[in-house]
This record gives structure tokens, sequence and C-alpha cells, in this order.
């Protein structure tokens, strides 16, 4: 919700703006303005047109103010930032300027309005008598519609697209249910004849009874009990299978759409959500659908049918029992306004505790060093306490409600049997048929229970449907769709041109062009938040660049297939991940099908060969999680090996040796030797050592590039590198 | 990154050991054979290394050395190494500290504990390794080879 009211534009401002406009006159881009000169929040919208920059807010009194300037007459608009928020400035070309101010979060769309901007000046500024097409970015002006969030309601309704594959296996289930429900009506429809025909007689002693229609009733009982078990059996087989598939396609999908999604996405979002997302909430889904979204349709059916039935023996006495029906109505929508939140908090509240297990299980050696078990203790009983006091607040409702509903249906009943005694002594009834009532009457209620006990199933699902949609609603923040180039082998040429990025509203690179030759390897250096990582990040398109344009072999790296371009590229990292499997299956994991002398060879190159043959399981051998029975040295080769099975154009090593000591790294260093030839190589490293055969060693600071050359040449130049060499040499001697 | 060729020649101690005599008539004593895939592959890719560990030789296919040689290596692997293959299994049950087995192997009847769940590996398909508390590796080669009771014994545990 939050994400939708920061893009959303006021309708009305909107409207205001696009009355100002001449004929000739079109929308560019659209901008909004959420602070005031005193920095309080106050909404207004930019809008930038083919011949104007429009400005519109509301005053006091609820009117609107414009202002325009004719983009001619503007000499430039500047962005500055100050930390959480920034400042537009339009400065006028004849003097004089206007100021707007912004929260943070607005700058990359401001960015966007200024780079609108530029173009339309120079188009205007050029006097081109014809405005040229410029195209007007559908995806900025729209976005507000696009991220538009699903209502809790709405969340079921898309559920049933899911169901929608087994809508066959779906409706034979309700068919079932109906049939079933119905072959249990027939109880007390023949106890009513049996009563009055044949017991009651019987016991008034009359002579001239069917004495066989007792074992006809009872055998018509049992019968009809029967067949409402097969049906029961069979509806229930099927929408166990067919639920188990809905929430296995609920899983699936929810976990391809994650993959689909940027680093930047998992970098906000913590693990033990996202988990108890697929697993739970989907779980919750399973069982709703299992068991109550038929019986729900199937108990509204079965009160109507049964109200029937009442009116059609007695109305007097029907409207007697449904006296209290009402009250419950009135009940059900309260308590429905009172459990939404309570599930929904409760589902929150879940996923916090998942969020904690999924922290200090992996974090476990962090916890221990630093003896922190008892506050990890404290942490989890927190998060439990809250799981726990969700639950109390869902219950103390729920505790309340439904004896209510069971002392509703009492008074039901009460009443009927009141004004059913009065019937039967004054001979309006017989006392089969106040049986027969009492009978029909009792399942009423019952499925009015059960209705309202499934009013919290509904509920849970939807906060749960709710929370699933949400991940599966997230789009992918690199268009993958757009157009895109399948490549194959690339040579390995990159060139950033002018690369800036930025990140939330911190600007990382500032304009960043390097060209690199194919089979070159750079060497990456410069202090910590320089902006290493990042370049290299961009490079793999983890990220998207803000400003600017990689090409790789010529072409943008935008317009290029991820998965393809992906497949030409190979990392290593500071913390090598080694999956759960084997040390061959680790290695082949990007290769899928390597042979098994393909996997040797690269565990040979990659130096990780000899130590694999001194396991008791060789290859065969099992790594853990974060490979735990393996030294550090070790997982790093193997990841080495990883990367050279794959056979990359493009090499990226972030600080690949930096965690290991140096007779380690030595190995490493002799494995990284054979990874890098005919490859171009960007390597990240703190120890300059490492970086003796790179061609090139790029220094970054702050951001930008400050020094490029060989290691000689920097070391003369007596800039940055020349300071972080001399830094290291006086740790290493001193 | 060829494989060296399969051109030596091996001699078995009394104690077990073997002697690589290499194309150019350099002898290593000491030496063992080891399998690279013991569990998924254990015929095919194996090795043999010096006492320091370093790789002497290494063959994929036995079948491609002479006979005499893929004698006494396959005499060498049988005398270092242990994987019962289990045939079945007569009970599991909670031991203090894990699960206790009691199954029939190729190599007899035994008795042996493991610790967790993840004592049971999956090996790609139906083949299934236990490890026990001690580190020793029962093979299940093909759980569907095994009978309908050993098969719903492990079906809890796995």
């Amino acid at each position: 919700m939050i994400r939708k009211d920061r893009t959303d534009f006021s309708p009305s401002l909107i409207s205001h703006a696009d009355a100002q406009l001449v004929n000739s006159e079109r929308v560019l881009a659209r901008f909004q303005t959420d602070l005031d000169a005193d920095l309080h929040f106050h909404q207004g919208v930019i809008v930038l047109t083919s011949q104007r920059i429009l400005h519109v807010e509301s005053v006091k009194g609820g009117a609107m103010q414009m202002k325009s300037w004719k983009i001619a007459e503007v000499e430039e608009v500047i962005l500055e930032e100050y930390g959480a928020t920034a400042a537009l400035h339009l400065i006028q070309s004849k003097g004089g300027a206007y100021h707007w101010r912004i929260t943070g979060g607005r700058v990359r769309e401001a960015d966007a309005l200024l780079a609108k901007f530029k173009a339309q000046r120079k188009v205007v500024m050029a006097l081109t008598p014809e405005d040229p097409p410029t195209k007007i970015d559908e995806s900025y002006v729209d976005g507000a519609e696009k991220e538009e969030v699903a209502a809790p309601s709405k969340a079921m309704v898309r559920l049933w697209k899911f169901v929608r594959p087994w809508r066959k296996q779906m409706a034979l289930a309700t068919l079932l249910t109906m049939a079933s429900t119905g072959a249990s009506m027939i109880w007390p429809g023949l106890t009513m004849p049996l009563l009055d025909k044949v017991l009651i007689p019987l016991y008034a002693g009359e002579t001239n009874v069917d004495r066989s229609l007792v074992y006809y009733y009872i055998g018509a009982l049992a019968g009809a009990a029967i067949l409402a078990w097969a049906l029961n059996w069979a509806k229930t087989y099927i929408l166990a299978r067919v639920s188990e598939r809905v929430a296995s396609q609920l899983r699936q999908q929810t976990f391809n759409h994650i993959q689909e999604l940027s680093l930047t996405y998992f970098n906000k979002k913590r693990t033990g959500d996202l988990i108890s997302r697929i697993s739970s909430d989907t779980d919750e889904i399973c069982y709703f659908i299992s068991v109550n979204l038929i019986g729900f349709a199937d108990d509204v059916l079965m009160i109507l049918f049964t109200a029937a039935i009442l009116f059609s023996i007695n109305p007097v006495m029907a409207i007697c029992a449904l006296a209290p029906l009402p009250i419950v109505a009135w009940l059900v929508q309260r308590v429905r306004e009172l459990l939404r939140g309570g599930f929904a908090a409760g589902s929150r509240a879940w996923s916090q505790m998942t969020s904690v297990l999924a922290d200090t299980i992996p974090g476990v050696r962090v916890v221990k060093a630093f003896a922190q078990e008892r506050r990890e203790v404290e942490r989890f009983r927190a998060a439990d306490q809250q799981v726990l006091d969700a639950n109390d607040r869902v219950n103390k409702t729920w505790s309340f409600f439904e004896p209510m509903i069971a002392l509703l249906s009492d008074t039901g009943l009460l009443v009927v049997w009141g004004v059913g005694a009065w019937s039967v002594a004054h001979h309006h009834i017989t006392v089969g048929i106040l049986t027969g009532f009492i009978a029909y009457i009792s399942r009423f209620y019952g499925r009015l229970d059960s209705m309202s006990r499934m009013l919290a199933a509904v509920q849970r699902a939807a906060a749960s449907a709710h929370r699933v949609f949400d991940v599966l609603d997230v789009k992918p923040d690199m268009p993958a769709t757009l157009a895109t180039k399948s490549v194959g082998r690339l040579s390995g040429e990159i060139e950033f041109r002018n690369v800036k990025f930025r990140y939330g509203s911190r600007q990382i690179m500032r304009g960043v062009s390097l060209k690199i030759a194919p089979g070159e390897m750079i060497g990456l250096v410069g202090p910590s938040g320089a902006g290493k990582t990042t370049l290299v990040n961009l490079a793999c398109r983890f990220f998207e660049v803000s400003e600017g344009a990689i090409l790789v072999d010529g072409m943008d790296l935008r317009e290029l297939n991820v998965e393809d371009y992906r497949r030409n590229l190979g990392l290593v990292l500071q913390e090598p991940y080694l999956f759960y499997g084997t040390i061959m299956e680790n290695i082949a994991y990007g290769k899928q099908g390597a042979t098994r002398e393909e996997i040797i060879a690269a565990a040979r190159a990659a130096r990780a060969h000899e130590f694999i043959m001194r396991l008791q399981d060789g290859y065969d051998s099992m790594v853990g999680e974060r490979g735990q029975q393996l030294s550090g040295g070790e997982r790093q080769r193997i990841s080495i090996a990883r990367a050279l099975l794959v056979n990359p154009a493009i090499l990226i090593l972030d600080e690949a040796t930096s965690s290991v000591d140096t007779e380690t790294e030595r190995e490493i260093q002799a494995a990284l030797e054979n990874l890098i030839t005919g490859r171009t190589t960007i390597a990240i490293a703190h120890r300059l050592g490492t970086l003796r055969r790179a061609n090139r060693l790029v220094v970054m600071d702050d951001g930008q590039i400050s020094e490029i050359g060989s290691h000689e040449e920097l070391l003369k130049s007596s800039g940055t590198y020349a300071r972080l060499h001399q830094a290291m040499m006086e740790v290493t001697n001193g | 990154m060829s494989t060296p060729q399969p051109s030596f020649t091996l001699e078995l101690t009394d104690a077990g050991h073997l002697t690589l005599i290499d194309a150019h008539g350099g002898r290593h004593e000491k030496a063992k054979p080891v399998r690279l895939f013991p569990l998924t592959s254990p015929a095919s890719w194996i090795c043999i290394v010096g006492p320091q560990g370093q790789e002497l030789a290494c063959v994929e296919n036995l079948e491609t050395l002479p006979g005499a040689v893929q004698t006494k290596l396959l005499e060498a692997l049988a005398d270092r190494e242990f994987v019962p293959v289990i045939r079945s299994i007569q009970s599991v049950i909670r031991a203090a500290n894990g699960h206790a087995w009691t199954v029939t192997t190729d190599r007899g009847e035994t008795v042996f504990e493991t610790e967790s769940d993840e004592s049971i590996q999956q090996l790609g398909g139906p083949r299934l390794v236990v490890i026990d508390s001690r580190g020793t590796r029962y093979l299940i080669p093909d759980v569907n080879a095994l009978d309908a009771k050993s098969r719903q014994r492990l079906e809890r545990y796995y």
C-alpha cells in the first residue's frame, strides 16, 4: 500500500493540469512532488509537455494553483540531494529560479524527468518546426496503475485461477458433496413416517400395523447412511488431490517467480519471510481448498434447502425456529472484521519467527563466538510471543463466537421444542413431525455452526493468499521480456560507458567509463566502499545501470538475453557457496550433464583433485549447506573448478583469495592462473600481489575511476594506488 | 587436460602395499588405489596415489589395463575398502541417540547405529548410502530392489 501511495498521482491535480494544456501540447512525463518549501508533506505535480513545464499544486481552500515555464526559457533543471530529501531547481534563462522539494525516494523518478527534459530542450532549442515524435514512456506514466496491490478479497478471486485447471474435478466434487448431503437429508424424512405410521401406533396398542415397514424404514436408513459414506469418501479424495495440486502449483510459481527477481529484491527481503510465504502460507490455502471451499457452498445450499423443508412442514414453527438467524448474521459480520486483522497479524508473526530461525541457524558460528546464545533465545522467545499474542487475539474472539453460535442454535431448538410441545398437545402436529422438525433444525444449526467455523478458515486463507500474491505481484525490475537478443559465445569485450548507478537515494557509481579488451585482465583496487563490487555486479547484470550503458561485444547489455549472457560468465566469490550435495554435483552446478572426465579435469586445473582424492567418498563426498567439512581454501578451489567447468568468456573474481592464508592463497593463485588464461577477467583484490598478472590496474575511489595503469606506472604517479601499496607494505612488514 | 596414459605396472607387497613402476622405470612405493566415485560409480575412475596423496596414475576404465595389472589393482582395492551392501533390513528402532539398525549385508548380518536423518543420503535415483556413527558406509544400490518389508522399515527415515 505504501508503494501505491508513493507513485499515485492525485487525480484532481492531474485533471487540473491536463485542463491547462494547449491543443498542440503533448504530455511527455509527469512527476509528483511531495514536499513544500518547509518540508511538510504537500502534493503537487510537475508535468513536462512538448513545450512547457507545468506545476500544479493545491493551495489553501482547495483551489488549484498552476505555474508554467516555456521550455525555451528554462536554462536548466538541477537535482540536488540533501540526504533524505532532494531539491529540483529550475533556473530560468533570463534570471530567476524556482525550487521544488521532494523526498529521497523520488530521486530516481526525478532523474528520469530531468533526462526527458534535457532531451526535449534540445529539440525545442533546435527550433524544429514540428514536434519530433518523442516517445512517451508509458511504463513511467502508467506506473501507478501497474503497481496497484490487490485487496484481500480479490486474493480469493485470484486463487480461482489456480483452481481453474481442475474445475472438472471441482465440479464433480461439488456434485458428490451435494449428493451426499442429499443422502443425509433422507434421515429425518424417513424417521417421521417411521414414528407416525409404525412406532407410535404400535406403542398405542394398535394391531393393524404393517410390521414389515420397520424393516423397510431401517433398511432405507442404513442404505442412506452407506450412500452418504461412499459419496463423502469420493468427495474427500478428489478434493484432497486437487488442493494438493493447487498448493504445489502455487509453491512452484512463487519459487519460479522469485528466481526471476533481481538481487535488489533479495537484499530487501528476509529469507525467513519468503520461506514462510512459500511453505506455510501455501499450506493454509491447500487446507482451505480441501476442507472448506466446497463445504461452504454446500452449507449455503443446505441451509436454503432445510429452510424450505421446514417451511413446507410447518410455516409457523419454521419462523419461530429461524428467529435467532438475524442475530447470527450480525455476529458473523462483526467477527469477520476482527478475524481478518487477527489472521494477517498471525501470518506476519509466523514469518517473523521463521526469519529469526533463518537468521540464527546459518549464523550459528557468530552466535557462539560472541556467546550470544541467550540473546538469540530471547529473540526467538520474543518472536514466538508475537505468534502467541496474535493467536491469542484470534482465539479470544473465536472462543466467544463459537459458543455464542451454539447458544443461539440451542435457543432456536428450545423455541421449537416449546412450540412443538404445545402443538402436539393441541393435536396440530404429530410426534413424528415434531421429531423430524427437530432433526432438520438441528442440522440447520449444525450447518450454521460449521459455516461460522469456515469464516475463520476463509479469513485465514485470504490472508495467506494475499501474502503469496504479494510475492507474485513483484515485477522483476529488469524487464527480461523486453525484446532481447539471444547470444552464443561472446569474445568478452566489455565497455562501461559513463555508467552511473543509484541504490535507493545513494549515488554509488558516478560515471565510470572503461573499455576492456577480450582476454584482458583488469585488477580493480580501491578502498572499501569505492564501488568495486557494485561495478562487478553491474557487469553481471545483477543490478541495472541507472544511466549510461554497459556494452558487451559492442551490444548493450540490456538488450541481451540475461540467461544467455550469464552463460558466458564465471564468478568466483570471496565466500564460496556450496549447495547441499556431492562435490561432483557442486562442480557440475553450472553445466548440467558434464561428464566425469570433464569434472575431474576441472578439479585438477583448480588444484582440488588431490584433496578430493583424500576424502573418504572422493567426488561423492557430501558437502553441507556451507560446506562445513571443508576448509575455506578447499571450498574456494571447488568453486573455482565450478567456474572452470563452464569455460566462461568473462571471469569475475571478487576477492577470491582474501579469506585464506598465504599458503592456500598460493594454491588458489595457481588454480586461478589456469582459470584466467584466454578470458576477460575482472578481479577485485585487497592483496595487491594477487593482481600481478593483471594487464591494467584500475583504481576506484568514491564511485569513480581515479587511476588506470600498470603496477609500476601507478607507483610512479604516487596517487591512491601508491598510497594503498605503501599501507600494505607497512602491514606486511611491520 | 588429458588423463595420464595408463602405462605402468604394479607390484603388490605382502603388507598389502602397492608399488607402482611408471613408464620410465621409476618406482613409487607405498602407493594406494583410490576410487574417485566410490558410491555413484565405483567401477570407473580409479587413481593410484603416493604416500603423500600425490597422484601417480589415473584410470577411467579398468578394462584398458593389462590383465595382470588389473588383477593386482582390484586385489589392492578389495583389501582396502569396506562398503557393505545392504540386502535386507531386519529392524530400525529408535535408540538413545538416533537409530539402531539390524541388517543383512553381502558381508553378513550386522548391527549399527546412525545419528540423524542426514545419515541416509540419496545419491541420485534409487541409490542410497547409509553412514553409521563410526563412519562406515553401507550401500543400497537400488531401494526398489529391497523386499517390501525392508522398504517399509526404511521409508520412515528417508
